[in-house]
């Protein structure tokens, strides 16, 4: 006994070491503070609060790059203001003509940006509404430009935000031109990526990519980006192509969210088809 | 009122028990400055790391095994606060506070702290830190390790090396009072 405890003395500092890891590594396997309910509600409750009561310090930066986005939004949107105009009356004919059915109108929550953890590549955002104002965790959320993320936690008065720009991101996508198809993921540059497109598909330099209607968490034909490169992965199948996001994540203040849920039904036959497929598989 | 306030300090230092509280408030206050205000001084979205300056200074003061905890402890908080991954910071931190206990002498706690050598020391935990910590960060993502930790494992080292200068600053200057 005494041996051990002379062990455990002398070498206190690697046993303590060990332990720590190995507490470290058990908590990661936990998974993310989703899983921790009511307990992230508070935090993200109480740090939401702290960031609303200093969102008013301008940050110069921003507001410089806002400017500039904000001026070129503006020359885009004169000229396809006068586009548009046009494309609705043949859209409307259009639609008639071949009875197609009519988007579906989502319900809008408009919301502040009261915080963004966008150092050390977190990429978070806090907006001031939580699930007082009907804000859910898996809700999307967009701006005039087009897509910024999903919900990933609320509370009663604010919600926290997994933007584009986050290691987790997957966002199903397609080409609007050629309606490809691939899946859009941050690589940690201050570029998106669109994987999975095969390399003899048409995909080119100044593409629109929307969001699929594949996608159970993202609504379907909402801006993501342009096609800014396309390249080829070496020792692959698969084209590289680089999107820049529609969005300007360093300016964002103020965004929707969209209230549209995946369909239950549709989740449940997905995971169905899932199980029984994994089912098949094992021998 | 300057001499009673020294006095007080002493006190405080002197007894663990308060020492560690005032560590615990330390940390918790370094953790909402650096989520709530660090971003206006965040460059290309690289910002000082405050719990990681903080760490490498309680192991410089009180050792290696104290160093770990707190680490660990200030990672924990961090993950928290900044929604990421549990467990993630926790990690990084503890191996932070474990390399920087090796620099730990009995009695030249605030000697190592107001001289150059803190800066290295916070440098090297730093490297460790981001080591550990991005090649976590990664796993999800299909991207070079080497090129992601060489463009913001390095870039974080070097900001938050810079930002241990005011602490070394500070100590070198209560030290010449």
């Amino acid at each position: 006994m005494r041996r051990l405890i002379d062990f455990v003395v002398r070498f206190k500092n690697y046993i303590t070491l060990s332990t720590l890891v190995v507490m470290s590594f058990a908590l990661m396997s936990v998974g993310n503070l989703s899983q921790l309910g009511g307990f992230r509600a508070v935090i993200v409750g109480s740090i939401g609060w702290m960031q609303s009561l200093f969102a008013w310090i301008p940050n110069p930066v921003a507001l410089k790059s806002e400017n500039v986005a904000l001026r070129e939004l503006n020359l885009q949107l004169a000229v396809e203001s006068a586009r548009s105009r046009q494309s609705m009356v043949e859209n409307a004919s259009l639609r008639k003509m071949l009875e197609l059915p009519q988007y579906t109108d989502y319900t809008l929550i408009a919301a502040d940006v009261v915080g963004k953890t966008t150092t050390q590549l977190r990429n978070y955002a806090t907006i001031n509404k939580g699930t007082e104002d009907g804000v859910r965790e898996g809700m999307s959320c967009i701006t005039d430009a087009g897509l910024v993320g999903i919900v990933i936690g609320a509370s009663q008065h604010y919600a926290v935000l997994q933007l584009l720009i986050n290691r987790d991101t997957r966002v199903s996508a397609k080409d609007q031109r050629t309606r490809v198809d691939g899946i859009i993921q941050w690589e940690g540059e201050n570029f998106l990526v669109m994987k999975d497109v095969p390399r003899a598909y048409d995909v080119q330099a100044g593409d629109l990519i929307l969001t699929s209607a594949y996608s159970a968490r993202y609504p379907a034909n909402i801006v993501i980006g342009r096609v800014l490169e396309v390249g080829e992965e070496s020792n692959s199948l698969f084209r590289r192509i680089v999107v820049e996001s529609a969005v300007n994540f360093a300016t964002l203040e103020q965004l929707f969210v969209v209230d549209t849920r995946s369909s239950a039904e549709r989740s449940e036959l997905e995971r169905r088809t899932e199980e029984r497929q994994r089912q098949r598989s094992t021998p | 009122m300057a001499l009673n306030f020294d006095a007080q300090r002493s006190q405080l230092m002197a007894t663990p028990s308060l020492r560690f509280i005032l560590y615990a408030v330390v940390a918790l206050m370094l953790a909402v400055i650096h989520v709530v205000f660090l971003g206006y001084i965040s460059v290309s979205s690289v910002t000082p790391d405050l719990l990681l300056l903080f760490t490498v200074w309680v192991a410089l003061v009180e050792g290696q095994f104290t160093g770990m905890i707190a680490g660990f402890l200030c990672g924990l908080l961090f993950d928290v606060v900044s929604a990421d991954v549990l467990g993630a910071n926790a990690l990084a931190k503890t191996l932070a506070g474990f390399v920087a206990g090796y620099f730990w002498r009995e009695g030249f706690a605030m000697i190592t702290i107001g001289h150059y050598r803190y800066l290295l020391i916070v440098a090297i935990a730093g490297v460790i830190h981001n080591l550990v910590y991005y090649l976590l960060y990664v796993q999800p993502m299909q991207i070079d390790f080497v090129m992601f930790f060489l463009k913001y494992g390095i870039a974080t080292t070097l900001y938050s090396t810079v930002a241990a200068v005011f602490p070394m600053l500070y100590v070198n200057r209560r030290r010449d009072q």
